[in-house]
């Protein structure tokens, strides 16, 4: 049944297909009708109780006066400047990103907006809602320009590399703003800022180090084989807390006591927290990633490796021009997954004390009498913004297998 | 490698592939060791034993279920506590992940477009969401937001409310407690007689499955539907049940009181706990929802049309022709769900449940033997995936095709 044509027929005949399609989807028989029952009446009861706390019981002032905390943790007054260019920079990339590589999206966009605007509309007012907007616009016209065929076909594949090596070049712009020019104190990131920040670094530290580990995998030789299995299966087959906790108490007593310029000038030893956190996630993710990728090169038919073989070419240029091109291609989808569930698991850098969302979220309500017992709107309201980057990024994973046609002959 | 040498000594002996080979390998080998041994280097500087397990406690585990260790007990003795809670939240949490998860991925491709929706939402709702968030969310916004114990709520309840103007009265016998100290439910403790019944338990299995293949044998024999399942659970509660009796009822059901302070009898399942379970199972069971649905539409459409062609109801062609082969295609994926399941149970330690982690952090905070004790976590969460991927394996191996 296409909503489209229901929308356009006349309205008898509409009348008549949506009993039809109430008859085939909802009242078929009498199990089904039961079943239609029993869901209205618990869609019910769960739809009151989200309603009467949501507009009744709530009290969403908490997270209006903690917005601040909950965006950028405690990160100095005045120093806000440095963060905007970024999130301009971000919002455009992922409106880009969307609009290029998805068909339609309309649906879900709409859905995303009716979320998005009431969230940041209501919680920001002044100069803050002002450019927070300007980043809502910035995303928008980077998915409308993309999306209503004003960009020619002929300039689509430079756009998609430009957008790629903005991805890429996000994390040195975003580091350089935070410590350039008198710099933030590391210690003093927080805030769903953060999380994006951990994942951003993460992806994008972890993807070239899981693909070295997936080429030595599936490597012909048995020394590669051997650590980067080890490696994969060790940091496979333990929780990312443990890395996080080794990463909190045992990593300083293993690193030298080097002195690196902007990251550690006080010696490698003694590495803020943030970048500890940071090289644990990596190292976890890119055992994951290398998996991932290795599945790929599997499914590589062995004919490519062997045409380029007798093409005489070198082993890296037959890696880099025939093999990994096919094989990250058809893992693209599973790579946004376990990009997606890194960006989740940056709630867990909560247990090693760093103040990203969720722990400021905790802080309000232990350490703000006022705001004490307003526990279920703060996880509520920090649970939202998860979701929403979540959801997005599946959307798009999603598109992405539809418009690369990964999975049909 | 007779080729290369054929084409002479003008090309060096570093072009020998085996020569190549062997140099890169052993160059990188020997890199890999000069870390090994650079961390080993660190290490010793750091007076590192494993005797600390040896030493007393110090701290007790307040959640625990039969088993009691207190202070003066081996540090040892509390980590294996430890490992007893996570064990007991991994597998009641695999279990109930597995059946939440069969339900809500059959019902993400129900007919009845309702349940299809409410299944879609449940899994993108909760998908998306950091367990973490999840897990603190259900311990305090749910379950420490309960009732104190004195005003304990009654389950199941004396009346439910739908909406506000709908209340249908319920059934009313106190069969368990809820309250913010967590569930109470009845236990069963055991008498005299009880060793009989496990025996006579034994001898019931047995004749079922004998039984079940007498039944099956003539199925195959005659053609007529001769129903071996139901058979086979009827001989085994018949003979349970009247093995029950000879041995005198040897269970008792204790059932839970609300007390001043704390509930008598039953067993107590503490809110960390509960919290955990259920935010553990909700999580798991919508990721397994999505690899049941992907592989139940894995299923060339063929087999659910010649299935209903031979006349098989909605519920037999799903029992007996589509889930079967789908199992098939879903137990690797679900293995690893039900491994991250055991490996997301360590953030029990963000609710201070003392399992493994938990445990591990307290005895780290103790001694101070920070590397030692890492170890040997890592060593047990490695021993717990392996041994749940050999279980697996061994189930994937028995359900897979024979193919030439």
């Amino acid at each position: 049944m296409d909503a489209m044509t229901a929308a356009k027929a006349p309205p008898a005949q509409f009348s008549i297909q949506a009993r039809r399609w109430a008859r085939d989807n909802l009242f078929g028989g009498i199990g089904n009708t039961l079943l239609t029952v029993v869901t209205s009446l618990f869609l019910a009861f769960a739809f009151y109780q989200i309603l009467r706390f949501v507009f009744s019981s709530a009290q969403w002032d908490v997270i209006e006066a903690n917005r601040r905390l909950l965006f950028i943790g405690r990160f100095p007054q005045g120093e806000e400047w440095r963060l905007w260019p970024t999130i301009f920079l971000v919002s455009a990339l992922a409106g880009l990103t969307w609009g290029l590589w998805s068909k339609v999206g309309w649906l879900a966009a709409v859905l995303l907006a009716l979320v998005l605007v009431p969230v940041f509309l209501f919680f920001a007012h002044g100069q803050v809602g002002m450019l927070t907007a300007l980043a809502i616009a910035l995303a928008l016209m980077g998915y409308a320009v993309t999306q209503t065929g004003l960009v020619h076909e002929r300039f689509q594949g430079p756009i998609r590399q430009l957008i790629v090596v903005g991805w890429v070049m996000a994390f040195p712009v975003t580091i350089f703003m935070l410590l350039a020019f008198g710099g933030v104190d590391p210690s003093l990131w927080g805030g769903f800022y953060l999380n994006i920040l951990l994942a951003v670094v993460g992806i994008v530290a972890s993807f070239p180090l899981g693909v070295l580990l997936a080429l030595s995998r599936t490597s012909s030789y048995p020394a590669f084989r051997l650590v980067s299995t080890g490696y994969i299966e060790l940091f496979r087959g333990v929780p990312l807390i443990t890395i996080l906790l080794m990463a909190w108490f045992v990593l300083p007593d293993f690193l030298p006591s080097w002195s690196v310029p902007v990251f550690a000038p006080a010696g490698l030893d003694r590495m803020e927290l943030v970048y500890r956190v940071m090289v644990a996630l990596t190292l976890f993710s890119a055992a994951y990633v290398a998996e991932i990728v290795r599945g790929g090169l599997l499914a590589v038919p062995k004919g490519q490796l062997e045409a380029a073989q007798a093409l005489g070419l070198s082993t890296v240029r037959i890696n880099a021009l025939i093999v990994l091109p096919q094989a990250l291609r058809a893992v693209l989808p599973a790579l946004v997954g376990q990009f997606i569930s890194l960006f989740k698991d940056t709630s867990l850098v909560s247990i090693v004390t760093l103040v990203e969302l969720l722990r400021a979220g905790r802080a309000i309500a232990q350490g703000q009498i006022q705001f004490s017992g307003r526990d279920p709107e703060i996880l509520l309201f920090v649970a939202l913004l998860f979701w929403i980057v979540a959801f997005s990024m599946s959307r798009l994973s999603q598109r992405l297998e539809h418009s690369l046609g990964i999975g049909e002959r | 490698m007779t080729g290369i040498s054929a084409i002479g000594p003008a090309l060096g002996f570093w072009r020998n592939v085996r020569v190549r080979r062997f140099a890169i390998q052993t160059a990188f080998l020997g890199l890999v060791a000069a870390f090994g041994y650079y961390l080993f280097d660190q290490a010793r500087d750091l007076e590192l034993g494993f005797d600390f397990l040896d030493g007393r406690a110090g701290f007790d585990i307040s959640h625990q279920f039969g088993t009691s260790y207190g202070p003066n007990d081996r540090r040892l003795d509390l980590y294996l506590a430890g490992i007893v809670n996570t064990i007991r939240l991994a597998g009641v949490g695999i279990i109930l992940a597995t059946l939440l998860g069969l339900v809500a991925g059959v019902a993400r491709l129900s007919g009845n477009w309702l349940v299809s929706r409410l299944a879609l939402v449940y899994v993108e709702t909760v998908r998306n969401t950091p367990l973490l968030v999840q897990i603190i969310f259900w311990y305090i916004a749910v379950f420490l937001q309960l009732p104190r114990i004195s005003d304990s709520i009654n389950l199941p309840p004396d009346t439910i409310s739908v909406l506000p103007f709908i209340e249908i009265p319920f059934i009313s016998f106190d069969f368990a407690f809820l309250s913010v100290r967590g569930l109470a439910l009845p236990w069963a403790t055991t008498e005299d007689g009880f060793g009989l019944w496990l025996i006579l338990l034994f001898i019931a299995a047995a004749a079922a499955v004998a039984v079940r293949f007498w039944r099956a044998q003539r199925q195959e024999r005659t053609g007529q539907p001769s129903h071996p399942t139901w058979w086979l659970l009827g001989t085994f509660a018949l003979i349970a049940f009247l093995g029950f009796a000879i041995a005198g009822f040897p269970l008792d059901l204790d059932r839970p009181e609300v007390g001043e302070r704390s509930y008598d009898g039953g067993i107590r399942v503490t809110a960390e706990f509960a919290a955990l379970l259920v935010a553990l199972v909700t999580y798991t069971g919508a990721f397994i929802a999505e690899i049941v649905r992907g592989s139940l539409q894995a299923v060339p459409k063929g087999q659910t049309e010649a299935s209903a062609a031979v006349g098989l109801n909605p519920f037999q062609r799903l029992s007996l022709v589509t889930l079967p082969q789908a199992l098939r295609i879903m137990i690797p994926p679900i293995t690893s769900q039900y491994l991250n399941l055991t490996k997301n149970s360590s953030l029990a330690v963000a609710i201070a449940f003392p399992e493994l982690v938990g445990v591990s952090r307290t005895i780290i905070n103790n001694t101070g033997q920070t590397i030692p004790m890492f170890l040997i976590v890592m060593a047990t969460y490695l021993l717990m995936s392996l041994i749940i991927s050999l279980v697996m394996n061994t189930i994937h191996s028995r359900f897979t095709l024979e193919t030439r």
